[in-house]
C-alpha cells in the first residue's frame, strides 16, 4: 500500500468512526445526496487525503441553512483536474 | 485539564470560554451549577434559532409539494439510491430542501465534547473557587452534576428523559420517511446507554435540555402546518376563492399528501417554471388535486352554510 493511499485510509477511517458513533445523530439532516460523509469517503478514496480534505471541507461549506442541497457526486468535483484521480 | 487525548488540547479554547459562561452565570447571575447549564443550553438553542426557522419555513414550503413527492417515492419505491437523487433533485428544482444541512452541526460536536471535560475536571479545575457553591439541582434531586450518570438514582430517571426526548425530537425533526431510518432514530438512544451512563449528569442536562427544546419546538412547528388548511377556512368563510392561483402559497399544505379530489381546475397550482424537469407525477396525485378540497362546505362554522 502506498504512504499516500494508507494517509487516505486513515482519513477514511475517521470519518468511518464520525458515522458510527455521532453520525446517526445528526441522520437526515444532508441537503445532498450522496451526504457530506459519504462525499468525504469517495473523495479521499479518489483524491488521497488532502485533495479530498479539502473538497469535503467545501461540500459541508456548501450543505448550509441557505443552500438548496441537489446531487452531487465526488467524482463530479470540478476543484481538481481529473487527470490525478487516483482509484478506479 | 482534560489530556487524555490530543484532542483536549485544540478544545482548549472552547473549555475555557465554557467555563468562563458557567462562572459568569454563577457568580454573577446567581444561578447555581445546574442552572447555569440550563440556561447556557437555552443560549445555545436561541442562538441557532434563526437557522431552524428557516429549516421550519422550509418544511412548511414543502408540503405544497407533497403529492410530487409521494408520486416520486412511489415511482422508486425499489430503488433507494436512485430515490435520494430524484427527492434531491427536485428540492434544488423546486429551491425548497428541508433537511436542516451539515453545516450547523460542525461547530456542536466541539462545543459537547468541550462540556463533557469541563464537566468531568469540574471539581478539581472550578469548584475550589467557588467552594461553597451548590453542585445539586432541584432540591438535591440530582446531587452531583459532576457525578457519573451511574451514580445516583437520579442518573437513571434522566437517562429515562434522555431516551425519550432523543427519539421524540428526533422524529419530530426528521424529514426522512425511510421506514428503516426512522426504527433507527427509535433504537439509537438505547444502544447509546453504555457510553452515556458515563457522562457527568450535568452534560446529561445539557443534553436533554436541548432534545426538550427540539422537541417543543417540533410540537409547535406541528401546530403551526396546516393540517386541514385552517388559513384557507378563513377565507371561505366569506368569499370562496375564485381562482387557486391566488393562494397558492398558502395553498394546498397538508391536504396535499391526500388528494381524494381532483381539481377540476388544476391550473395555476404548480408554477411551471419552478416544476420544470420533475417527472411526470403519478395518477391520482395530480399537482392541482389540492385547491378544491379548500371550498368544502363543512368547514365554514362562521356562516353556518
Amino acid at each position: 500500500m502506498k504512504p499516500s493511499r494508507a494517509a487516505a485510509s486513515l482519513g477514511i477511517g475517521v470519518v468511518q468512526a464520525y458515522r458510527h458513533t455521532l453520525g446517526p445523530l445528526a441522520m437526515g439532516r444532508c441537503k445532498y445526496h450522496p451526504t457530506c460523509s459519504q462525499y468525504a469517503i469517495d473523495a479521499m478514496r479518489e483524491q488521497g487525503l488532502v485533495r479530498g480534505a479539502v473538497l469535503a471541507g467545501w461540500r459541508l461549506l456548501r450543505c448550509n441553512p441557505w443552500s438548496h442541497g441537489g446531487v452531487d457526486y465526488a467524482r463530479d468535483q470540478r476543484l481538481f483536474p481529473l487527470g490525478r484521480r487516483r482509484s478506479a | 485539564m482534560g489530556v487524555s487525548l490530543p484532542l483536549a488540547g485544540v478544545l482548549q479554547p472552547i473549555e475555557d470560554v465554557l467555563t468562563a459562561i458557567l462562572e459568569w452565570l454563577h457568580s454573577d447571575i446567581g444561578l447555581t451549577w445546574a442552572w447555569a447549564i440550563v440556561v447556557l443550553t437555552l443560549v445555545v438553542r436561541l442562538l441557532i434559532l434563526p437557522l431552524t426557522l428557516k429549516q421550519i419555513r422550509s418544511m412548511q414550503a414543502l408540503q405544497v409539494h407533497a403529492p410530487e413527492l409521494k408520486a416520486l417515492q412511489q415511482k422508486y419505491k425499489h430503488d433507494k439510491q436512485r430515490l435520494n437523487e430524484e427527492v434531491m433533485k427536485f428540492y434544488k428544482e423546486n429551491k425548497v430542501n428541508p433537511a436542516a444541512s451539515c453545516l450547523p452541526i460542525l461547530p456542536q460536536i466541539p462545543i459537547f465534547i468541550s462540556l463533557f471535560y469541563v464537566l468531568r475536571d469540574f471539581e478539581k479545575e472550578v469548584f475550589p473557587d467557588y467552594p461553597q457553591s451548590d453542585l445539586g439541582f432541584l432540591n438535591e434531586l440530582i446531587p452531583n452534576i459532576t457525578d457519573k450518570i451511574s451514580d445516583h438514582w437520579s442518573g437513571y430517571l434522566l437517562l429515562a428523559i434522555y431516551v425519550g426526548s432523543q427519539v421524540t425530537s428526533t422524529l419530530l425533526m426528521s424529514t426522512t420517511v425511510d421506514k428503516k431510518q426512522r426504527i433507527l432514530f427509535v433504537i439509537l438512544p438505547f444502544v447509546f446507554i453504555p457510553f452515556v451512563l458515563r457522562f457527568p449528569t450535568g452534560l446529561m442536562m445539557y443534553w436533554v435540555t436541548s432534545n426538550l427544546w427540539t422537541t417543543g419546538q417540533g410540537v409547535i412547528t406541528r401546530r403551526l402546518m396546516p393540517r386541514t388548511e385552517p388559513v384557507a377556512v378563513k377565507k371561505t368563510s366569506r368569499t370562496p376563492p375564485k381562482d387557486a392561483a391566488d393562494e397558492e402559497a398558502d395553498g394546498d399544505a397538508g391536504d396535499g399528501a391526500k388528494p381524494k379530489k381532483p381539481s377540476p381546475k388544476p391550473a395555476g397550482s404548480t408554477k411551471p417554471t419552478q416544476a420544470r424537469k420533475q417527472p411526470p407525477p403519478r395518477s391520482g396525485a395530480q399537482p392541482g388535486g389540492a385547491p378544491a378540497v379548500r371550498r368544502r362546505k363543512k368547514r365554514n362554522p362562521r356562516t353556518g352554510r
